[in-house]
């Protein structure tokens, strides 16, 4: 009878585990991370009683985590997938933003050069070049305004990778006290407590939100945690902490780091917040920023060219109407030696929208670009022969030692310094500096028209004939006799005049000022076809053109980082719905539990119960 | 498959957050009437709608342009008009003075209205726009183009403002006073005639002209000649140096005409022997001066003789060329504001195209939009129905 209480006492100590068990499931059916555990039971070792063994009751044999290293594994990849995609989502939603209100740089540069037109309707007309003025700043204050939420957005990145950097800092030290306590405290057949893991692997999944993780298990039940390629973030009961540095080049932008080692991570961290960070601000903003850089920087140059083919109000030839930043150039900080490098821009129709580091190895400077492609460079890098490429002009100076570079940002900082010089309405040149005629008695058929070579030319103003003595040759002011090119024009006095048509022998025409001519608009109307001038790539795209470029590249990066989230999100449910099936408490699966151990209970109760009505039927026996 | 109750809770709050985020979008575009609010609703979409706004902000431009355009050539038509009616009150007069009733006196009064035709004349001249520029003034505006002081000098210069009416279409908004009032061509254009200052016949020269140059290889050659009257009947042609080209004869009772080197001349009366008619290449002459010389030619004491008509003559041709180019220029203004109505025209189509294009490319498909709505408002509803269904149906609620 002894055999069966035991027996019953042990189904009923079971059925208690059963029901904590079920409890605790059912407490933690919302805990994050939770992984429903189940009880294992396992028959006791029977009594031999000769013939035959008779049964002892229920040991409980484990309370295990129902847990797929496999399927937490693909969580967890997707929980950096996921994370990247909704941080990449939301950072390149708020660029789309900024781009998306209605006074955005197409309507500015539209009323700018309306007012240009207008003023060219009434060229002395004071009101209508103060409204020029007033577009021409408003112009200037959209470079700049949308120039500052991009930086602003920029310096919000750079918020965000300290802060994640910190956050990943203090997770990696969690998991390594959590690795610590699990190797200490383990059952006697070496399985640790269950929830302690499950916090683990929750912090984990955390982690891999942040930043693209590898995960290697170790034989003490620990865990090894990596980012990028082979940075220790976790190891045994150590946590490596990221820490944030300045760029070489830039010390107001930070790179993440590994703390101890100093080693940049930054070009190597892909997925969650952190790679999503890294990626829009090296991959998105910067491009945004070069190419509305590039914008600003083709129109101030187009505008500035043609103003100053003309005259203003004082018959002064037009000065720089647009102030705008050329490249920037900085000098790494490793940089040993005293090189120096000066960076203009060459030809604006090559410019792109990229940025280069210009490195010296002891004898010969090469060119690269963000991307790591080599850019080859023509050219001596001298003053007389600056080195080429990409539009570029470089002078290099001073002795540069080997490892020695630069960094080259062409257009970085064009808009955000986009600025009008000319503050006297007087000062806009709406008219022609010089004219000329044909005399009336050519027999020719060229018509002349004169420009502007060089506008500080003291003899500029100088009124010159140019006399054919042949169709080929000619003589300006009684000089010696030149040969007249067809289609090349006659340079004299920092004019220069063009022929269309073909001059005879005996034809003259004069070059004279073109004075006191405040009705004249020929030189508003060819700054008004700025507007509309191919400058950019190779002379086909104009400034609103490149305008529209940045609003579909960064559109472009919005729509797909949209997408991106999409299938991310689809990816991380699905994960998600696979370690739930097996990990996840369903709270009707628990009451149907909570029944089965109950109903247990009471039947061992009952065997209890029983073994007592026996005993005392037997002890009554016995008493007579 | 096993379902775990809280991660089943979530995904169903999860897709009713999707929808509500669809209906927010939808929402927006309901209320905005575009598809594409952000340029990454549809990026390429989005740069296309830029570029059809640029292009529509353009051509809007354009059509301001023409609107100054037009008003500019109708005050300078308005303008030439005044003009052509002063000019014509002075031919109506000249015409009154060369008949033969006149006395000195009359021919006075005449002279007097005259003078003050020519003020007006220079007053019209000197008109200004709506903006105070000269119109006449070609590029330099600012100052009066005709400066009445011993006659009157121009001031102007040849400068003519363009307006762009449209991509790739400049056209004119005014004409230089050099070319209207100033640079006027003497005589039939070709070539002018004068009377010897000492004539003493009654041989006066009326029209003259230059035959047709393709059809006459002789032509007009430009050159200075004389014809000299040897007697009342015969006449010679000499050249500049007074060697004699052609000679003929002259009815001097029926008038005639004169015709060598492709110039004819019309002459009438009778001419003494010696009197001299010189034809020199048409010069330019300003309008005013042409006034000028008729008031003086009026004045001219014991008037009415063959000196007097050969004079009012010579004005006569002057007065018509200057009537004729201003005639000329209102026929070149009416030309561009018919060109830039055209163009007006055309803008008007580009734009209504470029309007639709945009509104191809960023507007709502109302009716896509709001039946969407309703196939979301019901997904909406059928994820919340489904919820407090599921969340209802629990094992639990049974074990009491």
């Amino acid at each position: 009878m002894a055999d069966m209480l035991s027996t019953g006492v042990s189904g009923l100590l079971a059925a208690q585990i059963g029901l904590s068990t079920v409890s605790h499931n059912v407490a933690n059916a919302n805990t994050d991370g939770y992984s429903r555990q189940l009880v294992s039971f396992g028959a006791r070792l029977p009594e031999g009683q000769g013939n035959y063994y008779v049964g002892t009751g229920v040991n409980t044999v484990a309370v295990q985590r129902a847990y797929s290293q496999f399927l937490n594994s693909s969580l967890w990849s997707a929980s950096s997938g996921q994370g990247r995609a909704s941080a990449m989502a939301s950072l390149t939603g708020q660029l789309n933003n900024q781009l998306s209100g209605s006074s955005n740089l197409q309507t500015s540069l539209d009323s700018f050069f309306g007012a240009v037109q207008d003023m060219a309707n009434a060229p002395s007309d004071a009101a209508s070049r103060q409204v020029l003025l007033a577009r021409a700043g408003g112009l200037a204050s959209t470079f700049r305004a949308l120039s500052g939420q991009f930086n602003q957005l920029s310096g919000q990145v750079q918020q965000q990778i300290g802060d994640t950097v910190d956050s990943i800092n203090s997770d990696s030290q969690s998991i390594a006290k959590l690795n610590g306590l699990i190797r200490s405290s383990q059952a006697t057949d070496g399985t640790p407590p269950a929830d302690l893991l499950d916090q683990r692997d929750a912090l984990v999944k955390k982690l891999a939100g942040q930043v693209g993780i590898s995960v290697v298990p170790q034989n003490d039940n620990t865990i090894s945690v990596f980012v990028g390629n082979g940075q220790a973030l976790v190891t045994g009961t150590e946590a490596h902490a990221l820490g944030t540095a300045p760029n070489m080049y830039d010390a107001t932008r930070r790179e993440v780091i590994g703390a101890a080692s100093g080693n940049v991570l930054s070009g190597r961290i892909g997925g969650g917040t952190l790679g999503a960070l890294l990626d829009f601000r090296s991959n998105v903003l910067d491009p945004a920023q070069n190419q509305l850089g590039r914008t600003a920087q083709a129109l101030a140059s187009e505008f500035n060219a043609q103003h100053a083919q003309g005259a203003d109000l004082q018959g002064e030839i037009g000065g720089t109407f647009f102030d705008v930043a050329g490249p920037t150039v900085q000098a790494a900080g490793t940089n040993s030696g005293s090189g120096t490098l000066d960076a203009g821009i060459g030809d604006i129709g090559a410019l792109t929208g990229k940025d280069y580091v210009l490195s010296y190895d002891g004898s010969n400077w090469s060119m690269r670009d963000t991307n790591g492609s080599s850019v080859a460079l023509s050219g001596s890098g001298t003053v007389a022969d600056p080195f080429t490429a990409a539009g570029l002009s470089l002078v290099v100076g001073g002795s540069a030692s080997a490892g020695d570079s630069f960094r080259v940002q062409p257009s970085r900082n064009a808009a955000a310094s986009f600025s009008v010089v000319i503050d006297d309405p007087d000062k806009i040149a709406a008219a022609a500096p010089l004219k000329a005629t044909a005399a009336a008695g050519n027999t020719g058929t060229a018509a002349p028209s004169v420009g502007i070579s060089d506008g500080s030319d003291a003899n500029l103003f100088n009124s010159s004939s140019v006399v054919f003595t042949s169709a080929t040759s000619y003589s300006v002011d009684g000089g010696p006799a030149q040969v007249f090119t067809p289609g090349q024009p006659i340079v004299h006095n920092g004019w220069s005049m063009q022929l269309s048509g073909a001059p005879q022998a005996g034809d003259s025409f004069g070059v004279q000022a073109n004075s006191n001519a405040q009705g004249d608009n020929s030189n508003a109307l060819m700054l008004g076809k700025v507007a509309n001038l191919g400058v950019l790539d190779g002379g086909v795209t104009s400034a609103g053109r490149a305008y529209s470029q940045l609003v579909s590249q960064v559109g472009s990066a919005g729509a797909l980082a949209g997408d991106d989230l999409t299938t991310q999100t689809a990816v991380y449910n699905q994960a998600m719905s696979s370690q739930q099936s097996v990990s996840g408490v369903n709270l009707d699966e628990e009451a149907a539990n909570l029944l089965r151990y109950q109903q247990a209970y009471q039947a061992s109760a009952q065997v209890i119960s029983t073994a007592n009505n026996i005993f005392g039927a037997l002890l009554s026996a016995v008493q007579g | 498959m096993r379902v775990s109750t809280s991660w089943m809770q979530q995904q169903s709050v999860g897709s009713m957050m999707d929808r509500q985020s669809d209906l927010s979008d939808l929402n927006i575009q309901l209320s905005t009437g575009k598809r594409i609010n952000q340029p990454s609703d549809d990026p390429v979409g989005a740069a296309r709608a830029l570029d059809l706004s640029h292009l529509t902000a353009d051509v809007t431009q354009y059509q301001r342009n023409i609107t100054t355009a037009n008003a500019r050539l109708g005050l300078e038509d308005q303008t030439l008009s005044n003009v052509s009616g002063v000019l014509g009150r002075v031919r109506t007069l000249l015409l009154q003075a060369a008949n033969g009733s006149q006395t000195d006196e009359t021919r006075g009064d005449i002279a007097a209205e005259m003078v003050q035709l020519r003020q007006q004349l220079l007053g019209q001249a000197n008109s200004k726009d709506g903006q105070g520029d000269y119109i006449f003034a070609g590029n330099r505006t600012g100052t009066a183009p005709f400066a009445s002081q011993n006659g009157v000098s121009y001031l102007g210069d040849d400068g003519q403002r363009m307006v762009a009416a449209g991509p790739g279409l400049q056209v004119a908004t005014g004409d230089p006073g050099s070319a209207v009032f100033a640079d006027i061509p003497t005589g039939n254009g070709k070539f002018a005639i004068s009377a010897g200052a000492v004539n003493t016949g009654s041989a006066v020269a009326g029209a003259s002209s230059v035959s047709d140059p393709n059809a006459n290889p002789s032509a007009w050659d430009g050159g200075d000649y004389s014809i000299v009257f040897t007697a009342a009947d015969a006449y010679e042609v000499r050249n500049g140096t007074g060697t004699v080209l052609d000679s003929g004869s002259y009815d001097a009772s029926s008038g005639g005409s004169i015709t060598f080197r492709g110039a004819q001349v019309a002459f009438s009366g009778v001419p003494d022997a010696g009197d001299t008619f010189s034809l020199g290449a048409s010069a330019k002459q300003d309008v005013f001066t042409t006034l000028d010389n008729i008031i003086n030619t009026l004045r001219q004491p014991n008037g009415g003789g063959a000196d007097m008509q050969n004079g009012i003559n010579t004005q006569f041709a002057n007065l018509d060329q200057a009537i004729d180019t201003i005639t000329r220029t209102r026929g070149m203004v009416g030309a561009r504001m018919n060109a830039l109505d055209q163009q007006s025209g055309l803008n008007d189509d580009l734009t209504l195209q470029y309007k639709s294009a945009l509104s191809d490319v960023q507007d709502l498909n109302y009716y896509d939009a709001i039946s969407q709505l309703g196939a979301q408002t019901t997904a909406l509803q059928a994820a919340q129905q489904t919820f407090t269904k599921i969340q209802g149906s629990k094992l639990f609620d049974y074990l009491r």
